[in-house]
C-alpha cells in the first residue's frame, strides 16, 4: 500500500481542521515534510528562548502518568491499557501497573495517578489485587501528599455493595493526602462509552495541555495502518456487538433423576475473526423469558404493547433490582414508601432474594413505555468458561451451562441466561456470543509442564478445553483432574470423554468427589487432602494448579486446603503455606477462574 | 454340541487365584462404575452382580455418560432366618447404599439393588457387621440353601433349618479372597497362596455351574423341592424324623427355542438317615463336579448330567463315594407349594407366627403403603424374628399373644393389610426382571401386580376369588420364579409378550405345558377368561385348576421333564 502521512482522527485538532490539514499533507513530498518539521521545531525553540533550530524535532520532558488497575476478568485492565494510548496521544509519559504485581511505594513516587478498580465477591477486591488493596487500607500506607489522582470504579448494580472497592480506594487516597484531580465515576456493566469519556476528561485534568507540549513530541502514529481508522485492539465482538452463532448441539448432561441440570451447548460459526483460547470465557447475550416480561408489563399497565415486550425481552435487564433503580422508581412515581426503601438498612433487607417484578408488585404504579425503559439497564451478557479448543473444533465454541433455578418470596425464579439456553433455545436456532479473553487462566507455555485441574460442577468446563488443546498440539505433559459433583451416576459431566482420555493417556489421573453418594459429604478439597503426598510431588515437578467453578461453594475451601497442603510440605504453619501459595500465584502457577 | 474344549469361564475361574482376580484393583478405578468382564464373573462368587439401569440405557451416551452401572448384592442366609437387630442393620444399609428397598428372593434371602461401585465395599462391611455374608450367594458353587419356612413351627422344621445352615457352611468355598477384598483381611499373595489356599470340596475350577440344595417338610412344598439340583424331603414316622428322601436333577432354566434345554423336576434318588445328610450332599455335589459338562454352560447343570448319564449310574457313583448304599425311598405326601398366609400357631400352641404376603418380595415404601417403615418399626421393638419364604413372603415368627396385637396395629398404621385380595394373588410369584436384570426380555415384578388385578375381575365373574390358584411370571425363560411349576405360568418373550403355560400340579409334582405363544395382555385375558369360567362350573370336587386344564384338554400333562417341549398344541 502507498503510505500517506495522514493525521489520525484522534489527533489533537478539531475534526474539520484534521480534514483541512490532511488535504494539504496528503500531497507533501518528504522534503516538504522535513522542512515543516524543522520549521515547527525551530519555532518552538525560538519561543522557548535561544536554542538552535534542529532538523529533527527535539523531545521535551513529558509529564508522567501512573495508571494502576485492579482487575479480575480483564475489564479494568483493558480500560487501563486504553488510557495509556490516550495519554501517549496527549503527550504524557504513561506507565501501566497491575495491582497484582505492584508495590505501595509506587504510589508515593507517582505524580499523576489514575486508578481503574473492579469490585468482586461481595465488595471484595479482585483476588490478585487483594494484597496491594489491604496494604493501601492498612496504616502501613505511605503519605501521598502531592500526588494527584482520579479513580474509575467498575461494578455491577446487581450487587448491594456496588463499586465498593473503587469507592474505598478513592476515599483512601484522599485520606492519605493525595488530591483528587477528577471526580470518581461508578460504572455498571454497560461501562464502555462512559469510561472512554471519563478517561479523556480525567487525563486532561491530570496533565493539562500546557504541561504537555504536544509539538515537542514525536507523535507516534501507526502510518502503516489505514490512517484515521478506529483504535486497533478494540475487541471485534462485545455484548453490544455480539456474533450470531448457530446452536449445533444442546444437551442436558445430567442423567434422568439427577438433582442437577447442566447444559452442554455447541455453537457453530464461519467467522474466522471470532477466535478464542482455552481459558477464555465466552459471553452470551441472553433473552428474557417472554412470560416474565409479559407479567412485568401487565403490572405496570403496559400489557398490550407487543413491540415493547420484544424490545425488553431482547435488550433490557428486567430482573435485576438495584439501589439506583429504586431511586429512579421513587422519582418517577413520587412514592414516599419507595423512597423510604433507600433509608438505612431498608434497601438490602428488601432487595434480598427479590427481583424487579417484586418491586413493581409491592409498589404498583402505571408507567409509560419511556418511563419503564428509562428505569432499566441494558441486558448484560453472561460469561461462560469455554469448554472447547478451536484446534479440536474449528469454527465451534462449546459451553457448559448450569441451569440456575430457585424459589424466593413465593415465586419460582429462573436464571435469565442459563434457562434461556435450556428452555427457549433449540438446535438450529442462534444465540448472541462474544469473546472475553482471560490471560490469567492459561495452559503453561511449555507443553511438558504438568497441570493439576481442580473443578466442581461447571468448573470442569475449561479443563475439557485444556485437554483438547493439549491433544491437538501433541503436548505430552502430565495432567491430573479433580472433579466434584453430587452423584456419580447422573452428574459425572463428560464422563465418557474423561474415560477415553485416561485410556489414551491424554489425561494422566483423575480423582472424583461425589457429595451425595454416601452419608458423609465428600468434596474435592477432601480428595486433594487425601492425595497431598502425590500432589506435593507434582508441585515439586513444577506443576501448574488451576481452580475453576463456584467461589463460595468450592474455591474458598480448595484454597484453604491448598494452603494446608503447602504448609505441611514447607513444614511450616498456615502463614508459610499461604506464602507458598502466593509464590505460586506470582509465578503464574496457581490460576483461578471462579464465579 | 459338546466339543470338549472347556468354556472360557473355566479358564477364568482357574486363573482367578481362588476368586481374587483383579476385583480389588478394579474398585480403585473411580472414573468408571464398572469392573472388568472377568472380575464381573468372579464377583458373582462374592454374592454380587454388576448390572446397569436398563430404563435409562437409551439416553446415557448422548449425555456423555457411561452406562448407569450398579451392583446387586445377594446375601447368604441359609433357611432365610434373621434376628430383628440384623433386620435393622440391613434396612439401614438399603437406605444408605441401596435403592431404598430390600428384595426377598425366591430362595428366601435378601437382595440389595442399586449399590454403586464406590459403596460396594462399605456395603459388604455393613453386612458383615450384621454377622451375615454374601459368600457364594451367586456363582458356580453351592447357592443359598433353603429350608421349609419357619423353624419355630415344629421340631422337624427346626431340624430342617439347622441342616440348611450346616449344609451351607459345609459347602462354603474356603478361599480367603472374600475377607481379603471386602473386609480388609490380611492378603495372601504369590507362592503362599497356592499352599495356603485350596478348595477341598470344589477344587480350583469350582463347579461347572450353580448348585442348589433345599430341605422340605411335607405336607408343605413351599420350597418347590423338585425344582433344585438336590433336595431333601423329611420322612417322619410316628412323630419322629427318621431321615430324608434325596432328590437330584431339578432345575427350571431353559432357552427359548433350544429344545435340548428344558426345565426338569428332580428324581428321588433314595433315602438317607438323618446323620448322613451332609455326607450324602457332599458326594452328590462332587460327582456333579467331576461329571458335569464344563464345555457348554447351557448344559452344565446337574439335571443334564442325570439326563445324559442316567439316574442309576449316578446313584452307583454316589454310593461308591459314600461307601454305603442309599435306602429305598420312603412314602411322603405334599399338599401345596405356596405359603399359608396369615396368623398361625406352631406345634407348641404357645407362640404366634404371621406370614405376610409381600408383593413380588419387594419391601419398600410407596405413597400408599409404608411397608418398609412398618417392618422397621416392628423390628425396632424386638418382638419377633423374621423368616423369608421361597415364595418371596415374610414370616413374623415367634410372637407372643400380646405382641400380636402390637404388630397388627403397626401394620395397620402404615396401611399394610393382612388380607390379600385373592387366592390367586396369595399364590403368586414374580421375578425381578426389569430394570435391573440383564437377562430380562419382558417386565415381571413391575407389571405382574396390575395383570393380577385384571385377572381378579375374571375371578369375580367366575366366583373364584378365594380359590387358591398358583400363578407365576418371569421376564425370561431362566425360570427364577419357577414358572414351570405354576398352574398358570407367564414367561417373557419380548417387551409386552409372554408365553402362557398351563397345567402344573398344585403341589409342585408336575410341570406345566406351553398353551399359547407371544400373548399380550389382552390375549392373555381373553384366553384365561373362558377357561376360568368353565373351571368354576365344571370342576370336580376338590379338583385343582392345573389338573382341570389337563382333563378339559387345554394342554397335555408333562409327565417326563425331557418331554416338556413335546405334544404342544398352541391355542
Ligand atoms: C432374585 C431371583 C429372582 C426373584 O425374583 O427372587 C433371581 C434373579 C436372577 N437370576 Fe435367577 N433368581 C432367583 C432364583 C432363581 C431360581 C429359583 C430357585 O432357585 O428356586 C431359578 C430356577 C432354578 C434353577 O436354578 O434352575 C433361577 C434360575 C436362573 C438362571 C437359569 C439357570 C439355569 O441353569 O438354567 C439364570 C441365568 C444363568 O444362571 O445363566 C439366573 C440368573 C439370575 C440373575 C442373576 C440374572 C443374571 O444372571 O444376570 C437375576 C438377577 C435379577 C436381579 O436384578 O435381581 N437365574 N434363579 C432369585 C434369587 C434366588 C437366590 O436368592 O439365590
Ligand atoms: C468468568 C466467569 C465464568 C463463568 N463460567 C461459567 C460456566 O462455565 N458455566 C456456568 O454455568 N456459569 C458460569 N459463570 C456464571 C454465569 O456467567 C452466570 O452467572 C450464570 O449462568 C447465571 O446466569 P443467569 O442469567 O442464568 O442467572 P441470573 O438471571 O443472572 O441470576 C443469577 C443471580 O440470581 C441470584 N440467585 C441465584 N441463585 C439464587 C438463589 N438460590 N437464591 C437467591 N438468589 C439467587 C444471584 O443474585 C445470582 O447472581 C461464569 C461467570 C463468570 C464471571
Ligand atoms: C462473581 C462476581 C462478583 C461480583 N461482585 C461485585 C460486587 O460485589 N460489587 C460490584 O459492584 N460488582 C461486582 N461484580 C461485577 C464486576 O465488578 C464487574 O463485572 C466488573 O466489570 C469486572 O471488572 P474486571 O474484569 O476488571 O474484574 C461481580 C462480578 C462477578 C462475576
Ligand atoms: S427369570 Fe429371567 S428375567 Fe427374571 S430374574 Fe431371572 S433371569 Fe431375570
Amino acid at each position: 500500500m502507498t503510505v500517506t502521512p495522514l493525521l489520525p482522527r484522534n489527533a489533537p485538532f478539531l475534526p474539520e481542521d484534521i480534514d483541512m490539514l490532511n488535504k494539504v499533507v496528503a500531497r507533501t513530498t518528504p522534503q516538504q515534510r522535513s522542512w515543516l518539521a524543522g520549521f515547527f521545531a525551530g519555532f518552538e525553540a525560538a519561543l522557548g528562548g535561544g536554542a538552535l533550530p534542529a532538523a529533527a524535532p527535539v523531545a521535551k520532558p513529558r509529564a508522567p502518568l501512573t495508571i494502576l488497575y485492579a482487575s479480575e476478568s480483564g475489564n479494568s485492565e483493558a480500560l487501563a491499557n486504553k488510557a495509556k494510548k490516550v495519554a501517549q496521544k496527549n503527550g504524557l509519559d504513561a506507565k501501566v501497573f497491575d495491582m497484582a504485581d505492584a508495590d505501595l511505594t509506587l504510589l508515593a513516587k507517582a505524580k499523576n495517578l489514575v486508578v481503574y478498580a473492579a469490585t468482586w465477591g461481595e465488595g471484595d477486591p479482585p483476588s490478585r489485587a487483594a494484597d496491594f488493596y489491604q496494604a493501601l487500607m492498612s496504616d502501613k500506607a505511605p503519605r501521598l501528599d502531592g500526588v494527584r489522582f482520579a479513580v474509575l470504579a467498575l461494578g455491577d448494580t446487581a450487587y448491594v455493595n456496588f463499586c465498593g472497592v473503587g469507592k474505598a480506594i478513592d476515599a483512601r487516597l484522599e485520606e492519605l493526602g493525595a488530591s483528587r484531580a477528577a471526580d470518581r465515576v461508578d460504572l455498571d456493566l454497560d461501562y464502555a462509552k462512559q469510561a472512554a469519556e471519563w478517561t479523556e476528561g480525567a487525563l486532561a485534568k491530570l496533565a493539562p495541555p500546557e504541561t504537555a507540549p504536544a509539538g515537542g513530541t514525536v507523535v507516534h502514529v501507526d502510518f502503516g495502518g489505514a490512517a484515521g481508522q478506529l483504535d486497533d485492539d478494540e475487541p471485534q465482538f462485545t455484548d453490544e456487538r455480539p456474533l450470531e452463532a448457530e446452536i449445533s448441539a444442546l444437551v442436558n448432561l445430567n442423567g434422568t433423576g439427577s438433582t442437577r441440570e447442566t447444559w452442554h451447548a455447541e455453537f457453530a460459526f464461519d467467522t474466522p475473526a471470532f477466535s478464542y483460547q482455552p481459558g477464555d470465557a465466552i459471553g452470551l447475550v441472553p433473552e428474557n423469558d417472554p412470560l416474565l416480561v409479559d407479567e412485568l408489563l401487565k403490572t405496570v399497565g403496559l400489557g398490550s404493547d407487543a413491540a415493547l415486550l420484544l424490545k425488553l425481552q431482547k435488550s433490557y435487564d428486567v430482573t435485576t433490582l438495584s439501589r439506583s433503580l429504586v431511586e429512579n422508581y421513587a422519582k418517577v412515581t413520587g412514592r414516599g414508601d419507595v423512597k423510604a426503601l433507600l433509608e438505612g438498612e431498608a434497601y438490602p433487607k428488601f432487595a434480598a432474594d427479590r427481583q424487579l417484578i417484586d418491586l413493581f408488585e409491592a409498589y404498583p404504579e402505571k408507567l409509560t413505555a419511556d418511563q419503564l425503559t428509562g428505569l432499566l439497564r441494558p441486558l448484560p451478557g453472561r460469561l461462560y468458561s469455554v469448554a472447547s479448543s478451536l484446534k479440536a473444533h474449528p469454527g465451534e465454541a462449546h459451553l457448559l451451562v448450569g441451569a440456575v433455578r430457585w424459589e424466593s418470596h413465593g415465586k419460582v425464579r429462573k436464571g435469565v441466561s442459563s434457562t434461556y439456553l435450556g428452555e427457549r433455545r433449540k438446535v438450529g436456532t442462534t444465540a448472541r456470543l462474544y469473546v472475553k479473553p482471560n490471560r490469567h487462566f492459561r495452559l503453561p507455555p511449555d507443553g511438558h509442564t504438568p497441570i493439576i485441574m481442580i473443578g466442581a460442577g461447571t468448573g470442569v468446563a475449561p479443563y475439557r478445553a485444556f485437554v483438547e488443546e493439549r491433544v491437538a498440539t501433541g503436548s505430552k505433559g502430565k495432567s491430573w483432574l479433580f472433579f466434584g459433583e453430587r452423584n456419580f451416576t447422573n452428574d459425572f459431566l463428560y464422563q465418557l470423554e474423561w474415560q477415553d482420555y485416561l485410556g489414551s493417556g491424554d489425561l494422566s489421573r483423575i480423582d472424583v468427589a461425589f457429595s451425595r453418594d454416601q452419608p458423609e459429604k465428600i468434596y474435592v478439597q477432601h480428595r486433594l487432602w487425601e492425595r497431598r503426598a502425590e500432589l506435593q510431588n507434582w508441585l515439586q515437578d513444577g506443576a501448574h494448579l488451576y481452580v475453576c467453578g463456584d467461589e463460595k461453594g468450592m474455591a474458598k475451601d480448595v484454597d484453604a486446603t491448598l494452603v494446608k497442603i503447602l504448609a505441611e510440605q514447607a513444614k511450616g504453619d498456615e502463614e508459610a503455606g499461604r506464602a507458598k501459595l502466593k509464590e505460586l500465584t506470582k509465578a503464574g502457577r496457581y490460576q483461578r477462574d471462579v464465579y | 454340541m459338546t466339543d470338549d474344549k472347556p468354556s472360557k469361564s473355566e479358564f477364568m475361574k482357574e486363573k482367578s487365584r481362588f476368586l481374587r482376580g483383579t476385583i480389588a484393583e478394579g474398585l480403585t478405578h473411580v472414573e468408571s462404575g464398572a469392573i472388568s468382564e472377568d472380575d464381573f464373573q468372579l464377583l458373582k462368587f462374592h454374592g454380587s452382580y454388576m448390572q446397569d439401569d436398563r430404563d435409562v440405557r437409551g439416553e446415557r451416551s448422548k449425555k456423555k455418560l457411561d452406562k448407569a452401572y450398579m451392583f446387586m448384592i445377594r446375601l447368604r442366609i441359609p433357611g432365610g432366618f434373621v434376628k430383628p437387630a440384623q433386620w435393622r442393620q440391613l434396612d439401614d444399609i438399603a437406605m444408605k447404599y441401596g435403592n431404598h428397598s430390600l428384595r426377598i428372593t425366591t430362595r428366601a434371602t435378601f437382595q440389595l439393588h442399586g449399590v454403586i461401585k464406590s459403596n460396594l465395599k462399605r456395603t459388604m462391611q455393613g453386612i458383615s457387621a450384621a454377622c451375615l455374608d454374601t459368600i457364594a450367594a451367586c456363582g458356580d458353587v453351592t447357592r443359598g440353601v433353603m429350608s421349609v419356612a419357619n423353624p419355630y413351627l415344629s421340631k422337624v422344621h427346626q431340624e430342617a433349618y439347622e441342616l440348611a445352615q450346616r449344609t451351607s457352611n459345609h459347602m462354603l468355598p474356603k478361599t480367603g479372597a472374600y475377607h481379603e477384598i471386602w473386609l480388609d483381611g490380611e492378603q495372601i499373595v504369590g507362592k503362599e497362596l497356592a499352599t495356603a489356599e485350596s478348595e477341598p470340596i470344589y477344587g480350583p475350577r469350582y463347579l461347572p455351574r450353580k448348585f442348589k440344595f433345599v430341605f422340605a417338610v411335607p405336607p408343605d412344598n413351599d420350597v418347590d423341592v423338585f425344582a433344585h439340583d438336590c433336595g431333601f424331603i423329611a420322612i417322619v414316622e410316628n412323630g419322629k424324623l427318621v431321615g430324608w428322601n434325596v432328590t437330584v436333577g431339578g432345575g427350571m432354566g431353559m432357552t427359548h427355542g433350544v429344545v435340548e434345554t428344558f426345565p426338569r423336576l428332580g428324581d428321588v434318588l433314595g433315602f438317607c438317615p438323618h446323620d448322613k445328610v451332609i455326607e450324602v450332599a457332599e458326594k452328590i455335589l462332587t460327582v456333579q463336579r467331576d461329571w458335569g459338562n464344563r464345555s457348554n454352560r447351557a448344559r452344565a447343570r446337574l439335571k443334564y448330567t442325570i439326563e445324559d448319564r442316567g439316574l442309576d449310574n449316578f446313584r452307583t457313583e454316589v454310593e461308591k463315594r459314600l461307601g454305603f448304599p442309599l435306602g429305598a425311598p420312603r412314602p411322603y405326601k405334599f399338599e401345596r407349594t405356596g405359603d399359608f398366609i396369615g396368623w398361625r400357631q406352631g406345634q407348641d400352641k404357645k407362640k404366634w407366627h404371621l406370614t405376610l404376603y409381600i408383593e413380588s418380595g419387594r419391601i419398600k415404601d410407596t405413597p400408599q403403603h409404608k411397608l418398609r417403615s412398618a417392618i422397621r418399626e416392628i423390628a425396632d421393638l424386638d418382638i419377633c424374628d423374621f423368616v423369608m419364604t421361597a415364595n418371596q413372603n415374610l414370616v413374623f415368627a415367634n410372637v407372643s399373644a400380646r405382641s400380636k396385637v402390637k404388630i397388627e396395629q403397626i401394620l395397620a398404621a402404615h396401611n399394610v393389610s393382612l388380607a390379600t385380595s385373592s387366592g390367586l394373588r396369595r399364590n403368586s410369584i414374580a421375578c425381578v426382571a426389569l430394570p435391573t436384570c440383564a437377562l430380562a426380555l419382558a417386565e415381571s415384578e413391575r407389571y405382574f401386580p396390575t395383570l393380577l388385578t385384571k385377572i381378579e375381575d375374571i375371578l369375580d365373574k367366575a366366583g373364584l376369588r378365594e380359590d387358591e390358584i398358583v400363578i407365576r411370571m418371569t421376564g425370561c425363560p431362566n425360570g427364577c420364579g419357577r414358572p414351570y411349576l405354576a398352574e398358570i405360568g407367564f414367561v417373557g418373550r419380548s417387551p409386552g409378550l409372554y408365553n402362557l403355560y398351563l397345567g402344573a400340579a398344585f403341589d409342585g409334582t408336575r410341570m406345566n405345558k406351553l398353551y399359547a405363544q407371544d400373548v399380550d395382555e389382552a390375549r392373555a385375558l381373553a384366553l384365561l377368561d373362558p377357561i376360568l369360567c368353565r373351571y368354576a362350573k365344571e370342576r370336580n370336587e376338590g379338583e385343582r385348576f392345573g389338573d382341570f386344564t389337563i382333563r378339559a384338554g387345554y394342554v397335555k400333562p408333562t409327565l417326563v421333564s425331557n418331554q416338556f417341549h413335546a405334544d404342544v398344541t398352541l391355542a
